[in-house]
């Protein structure tokens, strides 16, 4: 029985590693301590958050209990994602549209929490820190390939977000021959201009 | 570096519209650090989203014009809650959708580094210290209060409601009102008057012309509403279907609309009047068609022989009498009141231009009275008003939307007489010439931050709205009268309103109710959305001669001085009359017709400058009874040998960075006398004093001949209408290439069309091309600062345009014709970018694949693989590649003026190749939206940012490869022909040959 657990076990992981490859499409495996299930975010203790990767916001917003556990999509914040150039960011009227209610439920996330209603209340915005930056020579309108992609489309550039507790850069975004292999791998445009303008 | 700014501005303010993307928002300051990804930027979310403003996406929003009196309407661009470009609205009768160069850098006022931030008041020795809103209105209600109807009032404002706020105020204190504003045709409503029995300027209908007769009158410039002219010329005047107006201009010096006539005769300064009375006179003895009461002119027009006016005018008499022939067969226009006839007997002469065009029976045709156009009090009743500021009559004066020590001539003394009234209040957002002599400078907001409407004439409402936060912390000039009448009581509390936005809603909802429209809510959205109200223009009041008319007649008008040239200053194209002068938009276009930027200059014949012995660049001093300036010369052919002349706008004492020390003002040669309700211009005679010091004029033109390149063509009007091409006019290409020539092309195009069945070049594209009529362009230049504009080109200064090293994407290329040997004098324009060769020769020399040619026909520049070789440059026959010498972009937009920067678009680093790119950014944008909609592009869809602002229609763009689109067609016209066509670099841009009258009679 105790083998038998063990083999499940064994097969789950590799079932999720293979999957994980498949999704992210990316060589880095996006770390997350003691994750035991793909859609419960784990409870994190401020010890465990000191080695995550990516730069730590002035809020410790999880994209993975909001994307991942609560599965709320993308779009729900990043509101012109597809129909914009620019996936916009959420205003603080959107976060508080959930967290007038929602406080949280344990005394780090009530923390986090308490700090977007302080600030609110101080008509102050949060000020994020920015992880994708795109060279400033470059332009993706990321409208054009939401549509031409679909649902997977922000995994395939952004990785795995859901399984984020903080968000960091997957894929060097400022690489070129990154794009351009997708761009070779679907057989889509590669002319300079389409981009670089 | 935008934050800050953004965050100075939302003081008090929710932060809805604050940025949302701090890092797109602060392109022109951030984008420049390169390609590295190390630096560090934020996202700073809206408290509260904007449901107008989606990132990303440009929001537009309808507004007016207030850069001269014409009232165009706008469509403000916004991006990320910024407004970045002035577009013209399409809705509007006035301007179409079009914008001339002078209402798009209105911009560079909204965004001028000179803005004040907050009131000032002056300190016992003279500088100004920094006051609160609070305090500056308390003290100006205590001045007011106490000064009652010792108040006067200086206001440039357009007709509307703010206009009619302040004249109710002032009104009710009993105070006085001047309206003014430089060159408001004072004369030529005198001369309605006299002549039509109505004082006001009518309307001109330039389309329904077939022969225009200008009388110095640059109607293509400043006068009266430039694009709503523009427009009305290329209709007429532009060649369609073997249709071409024809133009002729007498004045003594070739201005821009000089430049786009058929004919032009230097005629002496001041003798317009004699021509008119010698033309009029000849259709009234030679034709029947006048109208009845003209014949009793006859007696009175009778004196006027063609001999005597040859005799005043330096015209030939078989000249006058041919040229009024001609302008009696036809629907005719004759326009006056221009600079050109600003002399003494300026009313004269529009008088006898008003009973030329009566007795060819244009009144009613081609002129309509009863249109409405807003009246101002004129240069008399300012000097009234300077008179009782002398006697000691005024105790607070109030100056708005005007900058009188700088636009009236220095001999006034505008300056001093200010000194002697109590308290002196201007409402100028820069510290401009006539703020610095003020006590107290209440900045007002920018046009694009305020509430107002504006009647520019009857059947137009257009609206102002506040396109975005005010980037400064002032105050709009109808709240500062709102609070003032609060806090003075009295007289002034009936202006009881909330706000001035509060005050124009209620003035709205009494225009809807008597519109039918009682939901005002809907009424004012549709209203905002349009821009304002149009409605259809009222037929035009039927005028007949009033007894005035037999009043006409014609004295030389006397000048002062003893000097042997008479000086003739002009409005500058593109700095009016000196409020465009802190706007580096407007300082780096070149002016149309002298190509010189940043710079006075003083024109003169070549024959008088050989004589006097000065040459180009020579710095001269012109003395006058009232003043000397000193400017560099520029010898000018189009220019009658015994006049000089200078632009107005430059030699502002203060108005910040760009204009400080800048040039001369041109008035400062005249006396400031009142010359009969108006201001002479064309009134001193000067002498020429050399200075024996040299300046470089800061030109931006290289060769002013073509030296048989053909690269402006033209054709006669016979020819046109014969069909002919270029070719079979000028007798085939300018040169022929050798056959070892030929065999390199055929096998270099046999070479490009291998290659373009490989990878991204093979299937169907579109092939992106231009087609540009040059018998409609008029040099205006208003794609020029489109393109700066559109395309975040920076301006580099005058040290720098005399080095050469402008970076106009689009320029306007001037060349000289004849004027030598007896030849008659003229000029062609074209304007020129980069033509986007098939066969490119900047593409192959390129080692680092930066210059390649793209799918669909565009010849494109990757900027971030460019590495300055400059290859690209030398090979380029246009000579349209332009290199980025320094870091223009650092240097070019002090701060905050990147922030009109387009999010669009890469600022460009030092070191590297820039040049026109077809907009692509447009073309992308596009392609994006169409993809979206699961659709193919239309014609049309694409509209780049030169074509979009040409006032004339000159400019077509579209995919060549669709055989309907317009620009395909107009590629098959006969007049179209490649500039440099023979080098065989195959360009996508094709020219329609410019049409000429002349040598039919």
């Amino acid at each position: 029985m105790r083998k038998l657990a063990m083999v499940v076990t064994v097969f789950a992981v590799a079932v999720f590693g293979a999957l994980m490859a498949f999704a992210g499409s990316s060589p880095t495996l996006p770390q997350s301590p003691a994750l035991s299930d793909s859609l419960t975010a784990p409870t994190l203790a401020a010890g465990d958050t000191a080695n995550l990767r990516g730069p730590r916001q002035p809020v410790f917003f999880r994209h993975d209990i909001h994307a991942g556990q609560f599965k709320i999509q993308c779009q729900y914040c990043h509101f012109a994602v597809e129909v914009s150039q620019e996936p916009g960011i959420p205003s603080m009227q959107t976060c508080m549209g959930c967290h007038l209610v929602i406080a949280g439920s344990d005394s780090s996330s009530r923390a986090e929490i308490a700090k977007v209603r302080d600030a609110n209340a101080a008509g102050e915005p949060i000020e994020w820190q920015r992880v994708h930056a795109l060279a400033r020579h470059a332009h993706f309108p990321h409208m054009r390939h939401v549509k031409a992609m679909g649902p997977n489309a922000c995994m395939t550039c952004h990785g795995d977000v859901a399984r984020m507790p903080q968000v960091f850069q997957v894929n060097n975004i400022s690489n070129m021959g990154w794009c351009i292999t997708c761009h070779l791998e679907r057989n889509v445009t590669r002319d300079c201009s389409v981009c670089h303008y | 570096m935008s934050k800050e700014n953004t965050e100075d501005t939302s003081q008090g303010i929710d932060r809805r519209k604050f940025l949302s993307v701090a890092g797109v928002a602060g392109l022109g300051t951030v984008a420049l650090s390169g390609c590295s990804t190390d630096r560090i930027e934020k996202l700073i979310p809206y408290m509260v989203g904007d449901e107008d403003n989606v990132p990303g996406i440009a929001t537009y929003y309808a507004s007016t014009c207030t850069e001269c009196p014409a009232g165009c309407s706008l469509h403000v661009k916004t991006r990320e809650a910024r407004a970045i470009k002035l577009e013209g609205n399409p809705g509007s009768p006035i301007n179409r959708g079009r914008l001339c160069a002078r209402g798009q850098a209105g911009l560079q006022g909204l965004y001028n580094p000179g803005r004040l931030s907050g009131p000032q008041l002056r300190n016992a020795d003279g500088s100004f210290s920094d006051v609160s809103w609070d305090e500056a209105i308390t003290l100006l209600a205590e001045r007011v209060g106490a000064a009652g109807a010792s108040v006067a009032v200086v206001s440039g404002a357009g007709a509307g409601t703010f206009s009619d706020l302040l004249a109710a105020w002032v009104g009710a204190l009993g105070g006085r009102l001047v309206r003014y504003q430089p060159f408001d045709n004072e004369a030529l409503r005198a001369a309605n008057q006299q002549v039509f029995g109505r004082n006001e300027v009518p309307t001109y209908d330039f389309a329904k012309a077939e022969y225009i007769l200008s009388f110095g009158t640059d109607f293509l410039e400043t006068w009266l509403g430039q694009v709503e002219n523009q427009h009305g010329f290329a209709e007429s005047h532009g060649f369609r279907d073997g249709h071409m107006a024809k133009h002729v201009y007498l004045g003594h010096r070739m201005d821009l609309t000089g430049m786009n006539a058929d004919e032009w005769h230097a005629i002496h300064p001041g003798s317009d009047a004699a021509v008119a009375l010698a033309m009029a006179n000849v259709i009234l003895s030679e034709r029947n068609r006048a109208p009845n009461d003209a014949n009793t002119l006859r007696s009175v027009l009778a004196p006027f022989t063609p001999e005597r006016a040859a005799e005043e005018s330096g015209l030939s008499p078989e000249a006058i009498r041919l040229v009024a022939r001609e302008f009696a067969s036809q629907p005719s226009l004759a326009v006056a009141g221009g600079i050109a006839s600003q002399h003494r007997g300026a009313t004269e002469a529009c008088a006898a231009v008003n009973v030329l065009n009566y007795v060819a029976g244009n009144v009613g045709q081609t002129i309509h009275f009863g249109s409405g156009r807003p009246q101002g009090d004129g240069y008399g009743a300012l000097e009234e008003l300077a008179a009782a500021m002398d006697a000691g009559s005024v105790d607070v004066l109030i100056i708005h939307e005007a900058n009188p020590v700088h636009s009236v001539p220095r001999a006034a003394n505008f300056a001093a007489r200010m000194a002697k009234v109590g308290f002196t209040v201007s409402t100028s957002s820069v510290m401009d010439d006539t703020a610095a002599h003020a006590d107290l400078v209440l900045p007002n907001l920018h046009a694009l931050e305020r509430w107002d409407d504006l009647q520019p004439r009857d059947g137009v409402h257009a609206l102002l709205q506040p396109v975005m936060m005010p980037v400064r912390d002032g105050k709009a000039a109808g709240d500062v009268l709102l609070e003032v009448a609060r806090a003075v009581g009295g007289p002034l509390a009936q202006f009881d309103a909330a706000s001035f936005e509060v005050y124009l809603k209620d003035r709205w909802a009494a225009v809807g109710r008597q519109r039918g429209r009682h939901d005002f809510r809907v009424f004012w959205t549709e209203s905002l959305a349009s821009g304002g109200l149009f409605d259809e223009p009222a037929v035009g009041d039927v005028v007949r001669l009033a007894p005035g008319a037999r009043n006409v007649g014609y004295q030389r008008p006397t000048f002062d001085g003893e000097g042997d040239l008479v000086f003739a200053p002009y409005p500058s194209s593109m700095l009016y009359d000196g409020r465009g002068a802190n706007k580096p938009w407007l300082l780096e276009n070149p002016d149309p017709v002298t190509k010189i930027t940043w710079q006075s200059w003083i024109e003169i014949h070549p024959d008088t400058a050989r004589q006097l012995d000065v040459r180009e660049g020579e710095v001269v001093q012109l003395v006058s009874p009232h003043g000397t300036i000193e400017a560099p010369v520029y010898p000018y052919l189009g220019i009658h040998p015994g006049v000089v002349a200078t632009p107005l706008g430059l030699g502002h004492t203060a108005y910040g960075q760009y204009a400080d020390g800048r040039g001369v003002n041109a008035l400062d040669l005249l006396g400031g006398e009142d010359g009969g309700g108006f201001l002479p211009y064309l009134s001193t005679r000067v002498e020429l004093r050399k200075t024996r010091r040299f300046q470089k004029l800061a030109k931006t033109e290289g060769n002013p001949r073509q030296l048989g390149r053909g690269i402006a063509e033209a054709m006669p009007f016979a020819a046109a209408v014969e069909g002919k091409t270029v070719a079979e006019v000028h007798g085939g290409p300018h040169e022929v290439n050798t056959e070892l020539e030929q065999e390199a092309i055929v096998g270099w195009a046999e070479a490009q069309r291998e290659k373009s069945l490989e990878g991204d070049y093979a299937g169907e594209h579109p092939n992106w091309g231009m087609a540009i009529d040059l018998s409609r362009c008029t040099g205006c230049s208003a794609c020029v600062t489109a393109c700066y504009a559109e395309n975040n080109i920076p301006t580099v200064g005058e040290r720098e345009v005399v080095r050469g090293r402008e970076l106009s994407w689009l320029r306007i290329e001037r060349y000289f014709e004849g004027g030598e040997d007896g030849e008659p004098f003229s000029t062609r324009v074209v304007p020129m970018m980069c033509q986007h060769c098939d066969n490119a020769p900047c593409e192959p020399v390129c080692p680092v694949f930066a210059a390649y040619h793209t799918p669909d026909g565009l010849n494109a520049q990757v900027y971030n693989r460019c590495v300055g070789t400059r290859y690209c440059g030398n090979n380029c026959p246009y000579k349209v590649r332009y290199f980025n010498w320094l870091s223009y972009a650092h240097l070019g937009f002090d701060d905050p003026l990147q922030l009109q920067l387009n999010p669009d678009v890469t600022v460009r680093a030092r070191g590297i190749m820039e040049k026109c790119t077809f907009c692509i950014q447009r073309i992308r944008g596009a392609q994006n939206t169409a993809r979206m909609e699961d659709r193919q592009l239309a014609d049309g869809e694409v509209v780049t940012a030169c074509a979009q602002a040409c006032p004339s229609g000159a400019i077509v763009f579209g995919d060549m490869n669709d055989p309907n689109s317009r620009v395909a067609r107009a590629g098959q016209d006969h007049r179209g022909y490649h500039v440099l066509g023979d080098l065989n670099v195959r360009p996508s841009v094709t020219y329609l040959a410019k049409v000429q009258h002349g040598g039919e009679h």
